[in-house]
C-alpha cells in the first residue's frame, strides 16, 4: 500500500471510482427489483383482466397521470429521507396555482417570469416551513398541519373575486398532453436523484435521517440543510402546480387537496422509510406508478373510486408495515 | 511507555461546569493533557466522565469554564469548533449512522468535494479519493471491512468502534478524544480496539479515553483522573497506582491525600 500511495492520485482512484458506482448501481437494484416486481405484476393482472387495459394510450395514461404528483413526491421523498415531514405541499401547491394564474391572466407577465415567481413562491414557502421547525423545535407534522391550513387560506385570499383561466398558448404546451409532463418527471427525478446520490448536501439528508445527533456531532450542519430540503419540496410542488395549471388552463384554490397525502403514499409505497435515512426518487416513481396502475386498472374493472380509496389505503398500511417489520430495530 | 510522552501540556481545561437548571452534572474540573499521553477519565455512572468530554468538544454548552491548547485560550462552542482545533471525538453510541455505508459515514461533515465546476457550484463529491483514502487507511491499521459500501448496522460492534477510530487517525490533529472505547465489546473485540487506540498515539496524537475497565487503565494508559459525583477526585501517574488504590478512588472508599 505504501507502493500504491507515490502513484499519482488519479491512477488510484480511476479504478475504484468504477468500482464504487458498479457497487452503488448494483446495491440499489437489489433494493428495488421488489417494488418493480410488484409493479410489473400488479400491471400484467389488469392486463390478463381487462381486455382494454391492454393498449399503449392505456400504459402512457398511466404515466402521464402519474407524473404531475411524481413531481411533487421527489421533494417528499427528499423531506422523508432526512427524517422530516412536510403535509403542506398540496397548500403550497395550491398558492402557487393561484400566483401563476394571477401573474398570467391578470398581469398579463412573460411565461417565464410567471414560471420563476411560482418557484420562488414555492421556495419560500417550503422554506419557511423548515425555518419555523429548526428554530422553535415545534415537530414537523404540527408546523407543516399549520402550513396547510394556513396557505390553503392564503390561497383562496389571493384567488376570490379573480377569473384564472385563459393562459396564453405557450403556457399551455407546457402541461398539454402526456410526453411534455412525463419529460418533466424524468428530467426531475433524474436531477433529484443526482442531488441525493451525488452531491454534499443531498447525501447528508440520509445522515441526518439515519441519525441526527451524530449529524450533527459530525459537524453537518443540520437546520441549514434541512432548510434547504424543504426549500426544494416547495420547488418541486410548485413545479408540479404549474404543470397542473397549465394542463387544465385554469387554476383555483382547491387544486392540490389531499396531494401531500398521495405523494407520502407513493414514496412509502416505493420502499422510502418514513422513519428517515433511507429511499430514493427511483422507488418513488416506482411507487407512484404502482399507484396509478392501481387507480386505472380498477376503474377500467368498473371498481369507483370509493373503492379505489380503501384499496390504496390497504396498501399505504401494507407498505409501512413492510418498513417496520425489515428493520425490528426500530 | 512514559519516555515518549512530552512535558509539554497539550490541553488545560480549568473550572470547567456544567449545571442542569440546579442540578449539577460537573463542577470546577480540570484537565491537562500531555503531549503524546493516553489520559484515563475513570469514575462510577454519573460521576460526570462523559459530560466532562461533551462540555470540552463543544457538543454541550458548558456553565463555566476554560480552554487553552498550547498555551492558548481556546473557544470551543460546538463540535466544527472542536474539529478545527484538531480534536477528534468519539462519542459511545453516536459514532456511527447506522444507515449510511462505512464509507460515507468515514468522511461524514467532511466530504471531499470533487476539485471542477460541478463540485464548486453543486458540492459534488469525491468518492473515488475518499474510498482509495480510506482502502488505504483500513490497511494501514489492519482494519478488515471487506465491503466499505455496505450500511454500518451490518457490521459489528468491534468492527464499528474500529471504523469509529479510524477516523479519528484520519482527521484527528492533535487530540482523540474516546468514550468508552470498548463498551458492549468482546474480549478479543476489546483487545483490537485497545491495540487501535495505542496505534493513536504512534499517529501523533494524544488521547483522553473514558474508560471502566481498570485492566486498560493499567495496560494502555499513562495517567489517570478519577471524576467523584461530577468533581475531579485524584489525577495519579499509573505507575503508581493499583487497581485496589483505583477503585477505592473511585468510590471514596480512598480519600486522596494530595487533592
Amino acid at each position: 500500500m505504501t507502493d500504491m500511495t507515490q502513484n499519482s492520485s488519479t491512477q488510484i482512484s480511476t479504478p475504484s471510482a468504477e468500482g464504487s458506482s458498479f457497487a452503488a448501481l448494483k446495491h440499489q437494484f437489489l433494493q428495488i427489483w421488489q417494488v418493480l416486481a410488484a409493479l410489473v405484476l400488479i400491471y400484467l393482472v389488469f392486463f390478463v383482466l381487462s381486455e382494454p387495459f391492454r393498449s399503449l394510450d392505456t400504459l402512457l395514461s398511466i404515466f402521464g397521470q402519474a407524473s404531475i404528483l411524481a413531481i411533487l413526491a421527489c421533494g417528499t421523498t427528499v423531506v422523508l429521507i432526512s427524517g422530516g415531514l412536510d403535509l403542506s405541499v398540496g397548500s403550497i401547491f395550491a398558492v402557487v396555482g393561484v400566483i401563476v394564474g394571477i401573474a398570467l391572466a391578470e398581469y398579463q407577465l412573460p411565461v417565464l417570469v410567471a414560471v420563476l415567481i411560482g418557484l420562488l413562491a414555492g421556495a419560500a414557502m417550503g422554506a419557511l416551513n423548515g425555518t419555523i421547525q429548526v428554530f422553535t423545535k415545534v415537530p414537523a407534522f404540527i408546523v407543516t398541519l399549520g402550513g396547510l391550513t394556513a396557505y390553503k387560506g392564503i390561497a383562496e385570499i389571493l384567488a376570490s373575486g379573480r377569473d384564472l383561466s385563459r393562459f396564453p398558448e405557450s403556457f399551455q404546451m407546457l402541461g398539454s398532453g402526456y410526453l411534455v409532463p412525463m419529460l418533466i418527471m424524468f428530467g426531475v427525478a433524474l436531477l433529484t436523484g443526482l442531488f441525493l446520490t451525488k452531491t454534499r448536501l443531498g447525501n447528508h439528508a440520509f445522515a441526518i435521517g439515519g441519525n441526527e445527533e451524530v449529524a450533527r456531532l459530525s459537524g453537518v450542519n443540520v437546520r441549514k440543510s434541512r432548510i434547504y430540503y424543504y426549500m426544494l419540496g416547495g420547488v418541486l410542488a410548485a413545479t408540479a402546480a404549474i404543470l397542473e395549471v397549465s394542463k387544465l388552463n385554469f387554476a383555483m384554490p382547491a387544486r392540490g387537496q389531499s396531494y401531500e397525502l398521495f405523494a407520502i403514499a407513493a414514496v412509502v409505497i416505493g420502499g422510502t422509510s418514513l422513519f428517515g435515512g433511507r429511499g430514493g426518487v427511483g422507488k418513488t416513481l416506482i411507487g407512484m406508478l404502482i399507484m396509478q396502475t392501481i387507480i386505472v386498472g380498477l376503474s377500467y374493472l368498473g371498481v369507483g373510486t370509493s373503492v379505489q380509496r380503501i384499496a390504496i389505503g390497504i396498501i399505504i398500511i401494507v407498505a409501512v408495515y413492510w418498513d417496520v417489520w425489515r428493520r425490528p430495530s426500530r | 511507555m512514559a519516555s515518549q510522552i512530552g512535558e509539554k501540556t497539550i490541553l488545560r481545561a480549568r473550572g470547567v461546569s456544567k449545571h442542569y437548571g440546579g442540578v449539577v452534572a460537573l463542577e470546577a474540573v480540570d484537565l491537562d493533557l500531555r503531549e503524546g499521553e493516553v489520559l484515563a477519565v475513570v469514575g462510577d455512572n454519573g460521576a460526570g466522565k462523559s459530560t466532562l468530554i461533551k462540555a470540552l468538544t463543544g457538543a454541550i454548552p458548558k456553565t463555566s469554564g476554560t480552554i487553552e491548547m498550547d498555551g492558548q485560550e481556546v473557544q470551543i462552542n460546538s463540535p466544527t469548533d472542536a474539529k478545527a482545533a484538531g480534536i477528534e471525538t468519539v462519542y459511545q453510541d453516536l459514532a456511527l449512522v447506522n444507515e449510511l455505508s462505512i464509507s460515507k459515514n468515514m468522511f461524514l461533515g467532511r466530504e471531499i468535494v470533487r476539485d471542477d465546476i460541478l463540485g464548486r457550484l453543486f458540492g459534488t463529491l469525491d468518492f473515488g479519493q475518499m474510498d482509495s483514502e480510506i482502502r488505504a487507511l483500513f490497511q494501514k491499521l489492519d482494519i478488515r471491512i471487506a465491503d466499505i459500501y455496505r450500511e454500518a448496522e451490518a457490521f459489528s460492534g468491534g468492527q464499528r468502534q474500529a471504523v469509529a477510530l479510524a477516523k479519528t487517525v484520519m482527521f484527528g490533529k492533535r487530540i482523540a478524544i474516546l468514550d468508552e472505547p470498548t463498551a458492549a465489546l468482546g474480549v478479543r473485540e476489546s483487545k483490537m480496539a485497545m491495540d487501535l487506540v495505542r496505534s493513536l498515539k504512534d499517529h501523533g496524537l494524544s488521547v483522553i479515553m473514558i474508560t471502566h475497565n481498570m485492566q486498560h487503565v493499567m495496560n494502555y494508559c499513562d495517567r489517570v483522573m478519577v471524576l467523584r459525583l461530577g468533581r475531579l477526585a485524584a489525577v495519579r501517574d499509573v505507575k503508581d497506582v493499583d487497581g485496589d488504590t483505583l477503585v477505592g478512588l473511585i468510590t471514596g472508599a480512598t480519600e486522596d491525600k494530595a487533592a
